[in-house]
Order: structure tokens, then C-alpha cells, then sequence
């Protein structure tokens, strides 16, 4: 059935941009001018201006942006490194490993953040891990490596075992079957995985803020400090949001197919 | 056949799998059972930061537990749990379903755009918190602007005690609404065109044919998400921290906020524990009635 107008036409790009502007207000703020900011009917036309983002650039908000990638970084390639030859192991082993695998994602990924900040915050605090890279890198592994196995497997169990099977029959070793033959098949799922462990990582608020004070503190975090008793700098805040939010764009519209499985991986789901 | 060998593929399979999971294995249990089991043992002792010696002190190891039992604080902040998590759930999956079916209607016109509308959900949850921010204070505002230009004064939103939790829903909800967005939109991708056009052929209308069509299908993707958005509402955090601090006074106090000033506010370190051990217990029962619910609308299917 074909109709030449529907309501849709219009409601659909309505609600769109009624939903999205709350966030478009913030982008066209971190390139307006100080001034206008504050400014009442706000201005639609001006003439953007980088002055937010070259502030940000002579602060410590570039120290906190690097934590923010290397901490995001390190502890994906971790989780990855750990997590996708265990995923393997599962989706070719079922058994008694699925309910361990479903009892490790629901405790980690269902359990309030407190609860591992407390005792975390006590270990790090005796071994010296607070406000380290390190300290947040095993933390985020810590609940990523869930999300890897959770999402790694269908792509192994796709993998057809008489592939392995032939590749054995020639000689190979097991390794080499699972480097050479298994892993390439499953490819587009470690991207896919890599991308939501680093949003996990990067999006992370409550450890950052717990567990780091100024030199491992990352860019979250640092974004809430331009909220400070001196007066808050908006711009400086419109253009820190602004910068923490863009990889996150660009990344989760790479995996949008996967954004439900890692999303609600084991919520409801053994 | 190679099956003779000392090795079959399946030995070797299995000797393969056993080295691939074993660091994983024993990494999970480290960093997150062992500290699981560690907040168990902290909420048995009156440990704080400043007294040496009181975080392995069980002299009284159910003092904090009996605590619990009179703290008005702690009651206030199940209570103020129970009304963020049962406000922004109903809402959340009201407004994502009409949206899902919004967008469903206007599919092929829309297809492309329907990704756009999932942005608040990816978001840094504290650039959503910033974001709400702004839309809630005062100077900067422009839904404030508007109203003293239309001659009449907003109550300022977050310091409210009146508006304070409703800022919090409605700036959660803006931000989760999109799951269920996608959930249902997904689900009602692969609803049976067949089944609409017949109960249309029978002079059903749009209401019916979606009280008696549409909403059985989608109704375990809506349970679904019922359960997650529960779930993931214990742990509210980013907006409370940003838009309000708990108050004013303790009305958005949730129990995880709680818990959370208890520790790093206040270095009730064990006493914290306490709240979050019964806070884990809520959690893992409602985990277990997801997967159990799960498991039974599955066998249905």
C-alpha cells in the first residue's frame, strides 16, 4: 500500500528534532561565542568561534583525554586478548562453562558499581594503584571481559567444526587452526566487540571518579571540574562535552547492529 | 581416519579449550569475585578510613546490619529508589514503544534517520548529566528565558524539592527511552505483515489492532526491557551526582547514592558495604526473575 503523504512525514523528523535538541543546544554552545552564551532571544546565526576548544587545549583537559584513550585502549586490547580465545572455548564446549559464563556476566554486569568500588578502592589504596592508569585499566578489563565472551561467542559457534577438522587432518596445530582458520572467520565480531568495550571504558564516570584524583583523571571527569565554586565555564563545559561525546558518535553508529547485544548482554540471558 | 591417533581433533579441541578459558576463569574470580566477597567481610566491621584497625575489627560483625534496621536515611532512600525506578520505567518504555511505532509507520521514508534517535542513549552518561545541566539552570537556560519573557516565574527545577525527582525522570528518560526504542522497533520488524492486514480486512481499527495484534507480539521485548531499565536504575548515578546531589534535602537520594556519600563522603567504608550488600541482593533476585521470565517467554515462542 502506497501513500503519497503520511503523517509519518512530518511527526517523524518532528520528534527527532525535539528529542535531539537538548543535544544539539550543547554542540552549537561550545562554538559560540562567551558572550552570546548568555544571551536571551540565543542567537541562531553566529559566528562560530574556537575559542572554547583552544582553552581546552592550554589546560590539563588534553592530560585527561589521553587517560581517557589509553585507559580505554589497554583495557579492551586485555579484555580482548583474555576474552576471545575463552569464547571460543565455550561456544565449543557447552556444558558446564555456559553457567559459570552466565553467573560471571551477571554479577559484573548487573551488580551495582559500588559494590566492586569499595573493595577496589580499599586494594588499591594498600597497593598503591589509586589515580594510576593501571588502576582503571584493570577495572574497566575487569567488566569487559564478560562483555567479550557474551558477544564473542555466536560468532565462534558460526565457525563450522569440519573447518577445524580438515585443518588438522593437513597437519596444522590446534593453535594455528584457531589463529589462522577461526579467528579471521570471526573478525567483524572482535571489531564489533573491541568498539563496545572501548564505549564501555570511555563512558565510564563512577570508577574514574572514585578512583583517580588528578593524575590518571579522565576526560568525564575533567568536564565536571570546569563546574567549579569559581563560576562555571560553559563554554569550556559545551566544548569538553562536546569532544568526550564525538568518538562515542562515530563509533556507535559503526556498531549499531550490535548496540542491543552489548547493551543488555546478561541481563536476561544465561 | 585420524580418529586412531593419541590426539583426536576432539582431544585436542578440548585441550585447546581448557588453556583458552583458564586465564579468563581465574581472572573473574580475582578481580570480581574475590572483591565481591571482600565487601561481604567489609560490611561485617565498622570500618572507616581515619581509625586504623576498625576495617578488620569483627567484634560486633552484625552491628551495621542491625544499623540498617533503623536508619531513616537508608529507608528514605529505598523509597526514593522505588519511585525513580517505577516513574522512568513507565515512562521510558510508554514513550519508546510510541516512538518505535512512529517510526515503524514512516519506515520506508525514515529508515535512515532511525539511528539518530538512539543518540542520547550512547552518549557519555555524563555529558547527558551535562547536558540536563544546562537545561536546568536558571542563567543559561532558555527554557527559563521564555518564561520570565512570558511573564511568569519557573521554580528552578533541581533545588526543588517539589520538581527535583521529576527532573531526574524526565532527564532519564530522555536518555533510555531510546531502548526500548530499539528493542521494540526491532521486534516489530519481524511482525507477520499478514496479521495486520487481515485484522484490517475484518474492519479492525488501529486501536484494536493494536491492543489485539501488535501489543501480544511485542509484549515480551516490553517485559524485556521492563526488567532491564529495573535493573539498571538501582545504579543511577551521573544525573543524581550532576543535577542534584541527593537533594536537596535527601528527596533524590537513591541507595546507591547513599552508599555512594557513605564510603567517599563520609568514609563509612563498612557501614557502606552494608547498604551495598543488601543493594547486590536486590539486584541478583531481580537478574534471576529476568533470566527465569526470559527463559519461560522463549518457551513460549
Amino acid at each position: 500500500m502506497k501513500r503519497p503523504f503520511h503523517y509519518t512525514a512530518w511527526a517523524v523528523p518532528l520528534l527527532l528534532l525535539v528529542m535531539l535538541l537538548p543535544f544539539l543546544w550543547l554542540l552549537q554552545m561550545s562554538f559560540k561565542p562567551t558572550d552570546m552564551i548568555l544571551e536571551f532571544p540565543p542567537r541562531m546565526v553566529f559566528m562560530p568561534t574556537l575559542e572554547h576548544y583552544r582553552g581546552l587545549w592550554n589546560g590539563e583537559f588534553p592530560a585527561s583525554f589521553v587517560n581517557s584513550l589509553v585507559t580505554s585502549t589497554v583495557s579492551t586490547a586485555l579484555a580482548l586478548l583474555l576474552g576471545v580465545p575463552a569464547a571460543y572455548a565455550l561456544s565449543r564446549w557447552s556444558g558446564r562453562g555456559r553457567f559459570g559464563l552466565g553467573l560471571s556476566i551477571l554479577l559484573t554486569r548487573m551488580a551495582p558499581p559500588i559494590a566492586f568500588t569499595i573493595p577496589f578502592f580499599l586494594a588499591y589504596r594498600y597497593l598503591g594503584l589509586l589515580d594510576t592508569r593501571t588502576g582503571l585499566i584493570i577495572i574497566y578489563m575487569t567488566f569487559n571481559l564478560p562483555l567479550v565472551i557474551w558477544m564473542m561467542q555466536p560468532f565462534f559457534d558460526a565457525v563450522p567444526a569440519s573447518l577445524e577438522e580438515a585443518a588438522l587432518m593437513d597437519g596444522a596445530g590446534f593453535p594455528t587452526v584457531f589463529l589462522e582458520i577461526v579467528m579471521p572467520m570471526a573478525t567483524a565480531g572482535i571489531a564489533a566487540t573491541a568498539i563496545l568495550c572501548f564505549l564501555y571504558a570511555w563512558n565510564d564516570f563512577f570508577f574514574a571518579l572514585i578512583l583517580t584524583r588528578t593524575d590518571a583523571r579522565t576526560a568525564p571527569v575533567a568536564v565536571v571540574n570546569f563546574m567549579n565554586y569559581e563560576g562555571w565555564e560553559w563554554g569550556k563545559i559545551a566544548a569538553g562535552g562536546s569532544l568526550v561525546m564525538a568518538p562515542v558518535l562515530v563509533f556507535s553508529l559503526m556498531v549499531r547492529r550490535y548496540l542491543v547485544s552489548g547493551l543488555t548482554a546478561g541481563a536476561v540471558k544465561g | 581416519m585420524p580418529a586412531a591417533h593419541a590426539l583426536s581433533y576432539e582431544g585436542q579441541r578440548r585441550r585447546f579449550t581448557r588453556w583458552a578459558i583458564s586465564p579468563s576463569v581465574i581472572l573473574l574470580l580475582l578481580v570480581a569475585g574475590l572483591p565481591t566477597v571482600f565487601l561481604l567481610v567489609t560490611s561485617l566491621t565498622p570500618g572507616t578510613l581515619v581509625q586504623a584497625g576498625s576495617l578488620t575489627d569483627f567484634s560486633e560483625p552484625l552491628g551495621n546490619y542491625r544499623y540498617l534496621m533503623e536508619d531513616k536515611r537508608f529507608h528514605e532512600s529505598l523509597l526514593v529508589q522505588a519511585r525513580l525506578s517505577v516513574y522512568t520505567v513507565i515512562l521510558q518504555v510508554i514513550l519508546g514503544t510510541g516512538m518505535a511505532m512512529l517510526v515503524h509507520a514512516g519506515q520506508e521514508r525514515w529508515k535512515s534517520l532511525r539511528h539518530l534517535f538512539v543518540i542520547p542513549m550512547v552518549l557519555p552518561p555524563i555529558v547527558v548529566a551535562v547536558i540536563w545541566k544546562l537545561v536546568y539552570t536558571p542563567d543559561i537556560s532558555p527554557i527559563f528565558h521564555t518564561a520570565k519573557a512570558l511573564g511568569f516565574m519557573l521554580p528552578a527545577f533541581t533545588s526543588n524539592a517539589d520538581f527535583a525527582l521529576a527532573s531526574i525522570v524526565v532527564a532519564d528518560t530522555w536518555e533510555w527511552a531510546p531502548f526500548t526504542f530499539l528493542m521494540v522497533l526491532a521486534s516489530l520488524q519481524t511482525l507477520p505483515g499478514e496479521y495486520v492486514e487481515a485484522a484490517r480486512m475484518d474492519g479492525a481499527n488501529g486501536p484494536r489492532i493494536f491492543q489485539h495484534i501488535v501489543l501480544p507480539y511485542i509484549a515480551p521485548v516490553l517485559v524485556v526491557c521492563t526488567l532491564f531499565r529495573v535493573i539498571d536504575s538501582i545504579k543511577a548515578f551521573p544525573l543524581i551526582f550532576l543535577l542534584t546531589g541527593g537533594g536537596p534535602g535527601s528527596v533524590t537520594e537513591v541507595t546507591n547514592y547513599y552508599a555512594y556519600l557513605l564510603a567517599f563522603n563520609y568514609g563509612e567504608l563498612g557501614y557502606s558495604s552494608a547498604v551495598t550488600v543488601v543493594l547486590l541482593a536486590f539486584t541478583v533476585v531481580i537478574s534471576w526473575l529476568a533470566m527465569r521470565l526470559n527463559g519461560k517467554l522463549q518457551n513460549q515462542e
